[in-house]
């Protein structure tokens, strides 16, 4: 029986071809996405355990929680006293005090902007950084930095660099580190110095950010951590270093988590769309080899043995596209990572991780897909009755079988369509999930019936601009006689552009909204802001001081944010300067005002409804320097102006220094002096600023842009992304029109015969893939705007979001189709045209 | 449908004898076609000659593998010959490129098959006309209902293939043959499929079309019932003609066939004339 199905497999694999494709490119997806992430959290792993490989407790401020939306929150510095305190106890070998923060390289007057983080640290000698070359900084002018950035900048020992952070400093360059076995940190530039210099540039006076301990040798960790607990007290945080790496890998793996889900739920839509190739060859196989099965049954063959003797051949297929789409997935991985870093979302490289999960995931979902898909053609297969190999002609694919078929995908939509917008209400991704599983599954029930309607309406119009023509009409025919292979071809490719259209949809709607309001609520003609989009934003304390002064600045006012836990849930909230917000926004208060903020929280009127909070209550907020606080409501804002401020919870900076370690500004809000112009003062602050190379001027136009700047990443990332689903759809077009041609051999051979030109037929292939292809832009458009409009409503609930249908976006989706449909049907349609006529009437 | 088309005007005998008097609508000298390479080359056509007269009805009959299709084939432009020419006419068959001989296939040859001669998706009248459809002309509407109502199909016209029976498919292949007015109709074992009834009836028709239109006829065929219908049979053996029979009979066909294939049976075994690769129509 094997030998049977390998043999029956490779007869066929010129017509399989196009599957084996599809089902690679799907799982090369899958492959891709685990590799890439796998290779990045291993990454995280090895550079936070290689950092504590040496050290044995960390002493750290201590915090309510570790980390907020994948940042590492940052602590309280510690009493130096603490370091003597905690080298004085037995067990104890060394305590370290350790400085570390961020700290830009500055080399020939140009910033080294890595993609991730620059650090700046003080030197220990067992933070896994180790000398490469030269020596480790002694006097306070000395650095150390990575070996990979001195390569890539051309830095080498005995340079000068300037360092800049909190103050700024030319420092000789007299060491170079490695990490562990690699030159560097990946995405990252490293300057270590001698403990007080650290401090100096990061304005700690004689403050230190932890204190790394070696226990002595043959001393039980827990019980030095034990001993360190009860000597230095309940405001410091005593941990074995393995669990704050741990938890360090943790917080930077957490963001890989979001892009790892969105990758496999897309890689997931490839599979989907290719699973309707597969069905479609599988049922062309399947009818074309009708006689042969018959004879097989003929010969004795059971059903369930034709049946088995399918699926044989589907699951020989399934694990040559899971082996391929391996191979090709790890290959993808680096192109993913490209595509994710133009995007704006980082990963950090390192040796390509290949796991055992990943191979069990490429072969179950390569196989699982290809059987799930053979598996009608299959059943169908086992029906064949012997009788069948005697009768002539007449093997046509049979339609669905139409009431209940209707009657199931008419229930199916109208599920998936109420899932939708319920899930959407809710917020549910489980129902989200659901409603799309189920109209996927509605559309696909429906598209034996719906699409070759679309095809033969689209033909008709067609033919009332150009004329009947023989070609067009022949192409209508062709696609309407095989409903069922139409469908499937016509609704892949809807599938894939619904898709498309969806995330235009909502992303238009979601950017909107972002940008709305903007303009109206803040008033400010200037915003200074960090170039880099961190989480928190980026600008360090230098730089507010760096333009208040200036003659060119009326009024300055800082925006901050920050995370708070919400009884579990992570919240962001914006800090504001009450002394200033009224010159630079122009927002609606319902209750209370922004000027007289001073201890307590100003929310929107939305919070304030759900939480059934009115002015005089209290809010319960964890922050992780100083657990939770009981924050009287003092003032409710309209939740549009709250928008233009980022968060649905403002409270003052003075509050904000309480409450976070943080000193970071997100956007300095400016105000030209009076008298100056918004040109002049514009130059006067990037004449300032001009030593932060990280630091942006914008005006109130690219200021509501760059408040979308990252969405529209995500977005342009996703949207190529799923232009792979779009061309497995349109492999799906070529396939279907290839299995079609070599059905129709026949068919064409007397075409050609009574007179048909080969120009003739190119064109009937050609309409043909052009009409599906259309009746696919048509079905999928209206699947996406229906979908989109459904979730958009879903998640407005009344607050600013509306349906925003952006025309470009759907005249480029068009424009795909069209290109699709013009370059599916290009193969198959010369492929046609070679036919010798004479081999196509004698076949 | 014994009563055909007698009224068509411009015919003007009956029942006439392949004369040759008449002009030559198709002339072959010195075929030559081989198929495939080295030892399993099959010489198809190995110096055929024959001139097809106007208003005739020609059998082309032969053993299996004698390359009476190829011949066929050869003559309708269908395939490309390695050596000899074809005129049709003033046209050089063989000078032709391959849009022109799709041309001239629509625009003046019919052609019947012996199976698969209409498209599934098209109706019966659709596949009528779809050699006119082709060219983008329309159909001469007095031409057209003589042709449907000569062959009975005036209550098929709508149908699908599917829905008509072997004989009225045939027809249908028929009067899609003659719907061009074409110089030459080829018919493939026209008859192959259809039970010995609604086979004569068809052959019936094809004579009446040479006799009452003067249309020119040329069919293979290896049945000598149907054979005895044309003017004159042509009988090939190894990519030859080597004989023609005017006026047959089907007894005289039968007779000489079986006596060819008594010979090349005694004939030491050659590719020509035992192998089965060529497939014949």
């Amino acid at each position: 029986m094997l030998r049977l199905v390998l043999k029956q497999t490779m007869a066929h694999r010129g017509r399989l071809l196009l599957t084996f494709a599809a089902i690679t490119l799907g799982v090369t997806f899958v492959v891709g996405t685990l590799v890439l992430t796998d290779t990045s959290r291993k990454v995280f792993d090895d550079q936070f355990r290689d950092a504590s490989t040496e050290v044995d407790i960390v002493v750290r401020d201590a915090v309510a929680f570790d980390a907020a939306m994948g940042v590492e929150v940052e602590r309280d510095p510690l009493d130096p006293q603490l370091a003597a305190r905690a080298a004085t106890l037995p067990g104890v070998d060394q305590a370290i005090p350790v400085v570390k923060g961020t700290g830009l390289l500055i080399t020939d007057g140009k910033a080294i902007v890595p993609a991730g983080p620059s650090m700046l640290s003080s030197w220990t000698g067992v933070d896994g950084f180790t000398l490469r070359d030269g020596r480790a900084p002694g006097d306070a002018d000395q650095v150390v930095i990575d070996a990979a950035t001195a390569t890539a900048h051309d830095i080498t020992v005995g340079d000068t660099v300037r360092v800049q952070a909190d103050r700024e400093a030319d420092l000789r360059v007299v060491g170079l580190v490695g990490f562990g076995e690699s030159d560097g940190l990946p995405d990252t530039t490293v300057a270590l110095t001698s403990l007080p210099t650290a401090q100096r540039l990061l304005r700690l006076g004689d403050g230190i950010s932890q204190i790394d301990v070696i226990a002595a040798d043959g001393t039980a960790t827990s019980g030095v951590t034990e001993d360190l607990r009860a000597a230095l007290g309940a405001d410091v945080d005593v941990e074995a270093s393995q669990d704050t790496a741990a938890a360090s890998a943790a917080a930077a793996k957490s963001q890989l988590g979001f892009i790892t889900g969105a990758l496999l739920a897309l890689a997931g839509a490839a599979l989907v769309i290719g699973a309707f190739l597969i069905a479609n060859t599988f049922s062309v196989l399947v009818t074309q080899r009708t006689r042969e099965l018959a004879v097989m049954r003929a010969a004795g063959a059971t059903g369930r043995q034709v049946m088995t003797s399918i699926l044989g051949e589907a699951t020989v297929l399934g694990i040559a596209g899971a082996l391929a789409g391996t191979g090709a997935g790890l290959v993808a991985a680096t192109g993913l990572r490209s595509l994710l870093d133009a995007a704006g979302a980082t990963v950090p490289d390192g040796p390509t991780v290949l796991s055992a999960r990943t191979l069990i995931v490429a072969l179950a979902v390569g196989i699982g897909v290809t059987l799930i898909a053979a598996f009608g053609a299959a059943r169908r297969a086992a029906r064949i009755s012997p009788v069948m190999a005697m009768r002539e002609g007449a093997l046509g694919t049979a339609g669905g079988r139409g009431r209940i078929r209707a009657a199931v995908g008419v229930t199916f939509t109208a599920v998936g369509v109420a899932a939708l917008s319920v899930g959407g209400a809710a917020e549910s991704m489980p129902a989200l999930g659901a409603g799309t599983a189920a109209l996927v599954a509605g559309m696909v029930a429906l598209a034996p019936m719906v699409a070759p309607a679309v095809v033969n309406l689209i033909g008709r119009g067609l033919s009332a601009i150009t004329g009947r023509s023989v070609p067009a009409g022949l192409a209508r025919e062709a696609a309407r006689r095989a409903p069922r292979r139409t469908g499937a071809t016509v609704m892949a490719l809807a599938l894939s552009l619904a898709l498309v259209v969806f995330v235009s949809v909502v992303g238009a709607s979601v950017r909107a909204a972002l940008q709305s309001g903007f303009d109206e609520a803040i008033t400010a003609e200037l915003v200074v802001e960090s170039a880099r989009g961190e989480m928190l934003g980026g600008l360090g304390p230098t730089t507010l001081k760096t333009i208040e002064d200036l003659d060119e600045v009326g009024t300055v006012s800082p925006l901050r944010f920050g995370h708070w836990k919400d009884s579990g849930a992570t919240r962001a909230l914006t800090a504001l300067d009450p002394t200033t917000i009224d010159d630079v926004t122009d927002v609606d208060m319902v209750e209370g005002s922004l000027t007289d903020l001073r201890d307590g929280v100003v929310i929107t009127e939305r919070q304030a409804t759900e939480r059934g909070l009115t002015v005089g209550d209290t809010l319960g907020m964890t922050f992780a320097r100083t657990g939770t606080v009981k924050v009287p409501v003092v003032g409710l804002i309209d939740d549009d102006d709250a928008k233009a401020l980022s968060t649905d919870y403002l409270v003052s900076l003075a509050s904000y220094r309480d409450w976070f370690t943080e000193r970071v500004d997100a956007s300095l809000l400016v105000r030209p002096s009076s008298g100056t112009s918004v040109h002049d003062a514009r130059l006067a602050l990037e004449d300032a600023l001009e030593g932060m190379p990280t630091v942006e001027v914008r005006d109130q136009a690219s200021a509501a842009e760059a408040r979308t700047a990252s969405l529209d990443g995500i977005l342009t990332l996703i949207t190529a992304v799923l232009m792979l689903t779009v061309l497995i759809a349109m492999l799906g077009i070529t396939n279907t029109l290839a299995l079609s041609i070599i059905e129709r051999t026949r068919e064409l051979g007397l075409l050609r015969a009574v007179g048909m030109t080969r120009r003739q037929l190119r064109t009937m292939i050609r309409t043909e893939s052009l009409l599906i292809a259309v009746a696919g832009l048509l079905v999928g458009t209206t699947i996406g705007v229906a979908t989109s409009a459904l979730f958009v409503r879903g998640i407005a609930q009344g607050g600013d979001l509306h349906l925003r249908v952006p025309t470009t976006g759907l005249v480029l989706v068009g424009a795909v189709a069209l290109v699709v449909g013009t370059v599916g049907g290009l193969a198959p349609a010369r492929r046609a045209a070679r036919l010798e006529v004479l081999t196509a009437i004698r076949e | 449908m014994t009563n055909l088309l007698n009224d068509t005007p411009g015919t003007a005998d009956t029942h006439s004898v392949a004369a040759p008097t008449k002009p030559v609508a198709v002339r072959a000298r010195g075929l030559v076609k081989t198929y495939g390479t080295g030892p399993a080359a099959v010489q198809a056509l190995d110096g055929a000659d024959l001139d097809i007269h106007t208003g005739t009805f020609t059998g082309i009959m032969g053993p299996s593998g004698s390359g009476k299709s190829t011949l066929m084939h050869a003559l309708a432009g269908l395939d490309v010959l390695d050596a000899g020419r074809v005129l049709i006419g003033d046209t050089d068959l063989t000078n032709l490129g391959e849009r022109q001989r799709t041309l001239l296939r629509r625009d003046r040859f019919g052609f019947v098959f012996q199976s698969f001669n209409l498209l599934p998706a098209l109706t019966a009248q659709e596949n009528i006309t779809l050699p006119l459809d082709l060219a983008g002309r329309r159909p001469d509407p007095e031409w057209m209902a003589r042709l449907v109502d000569t062959l009975g199909l005036g209550q098929r016209l709508q149908h699908r293939p599917s829905e008509l029976s072997g004989g009225q498919q045939q027809r249908v292949a028929v009067a899609r043959a003659l719907v061009t007015r074409p110089e030459i109709v080829f018919a493939d074992e026209p008859t192959g499929n259809l039970d010995t009834r609604h086979g004569q009836a068809l052959l019936r028709f094809l004579r009446d079309a040479c006799d009452d239109l003067g249309q020119t006829i040329v069919m293979v065929t290896h049945d000598p019932l149907a054979a005895a219908h044309a003017d004159r049979v042509v009988l090939l053996t190894d990519g030859r003609v080597i004989e023609e029979i005017a006026d047959p009979t089907a007894s005289a066909i039968a007779d000489r066939m079986l006596q060819l294939d008594t010979e090349a049976d005694d004939r030491p075994y050659t590719a020509a004339s035992s192998t089965d690769t060529h497939p014949e129509g």
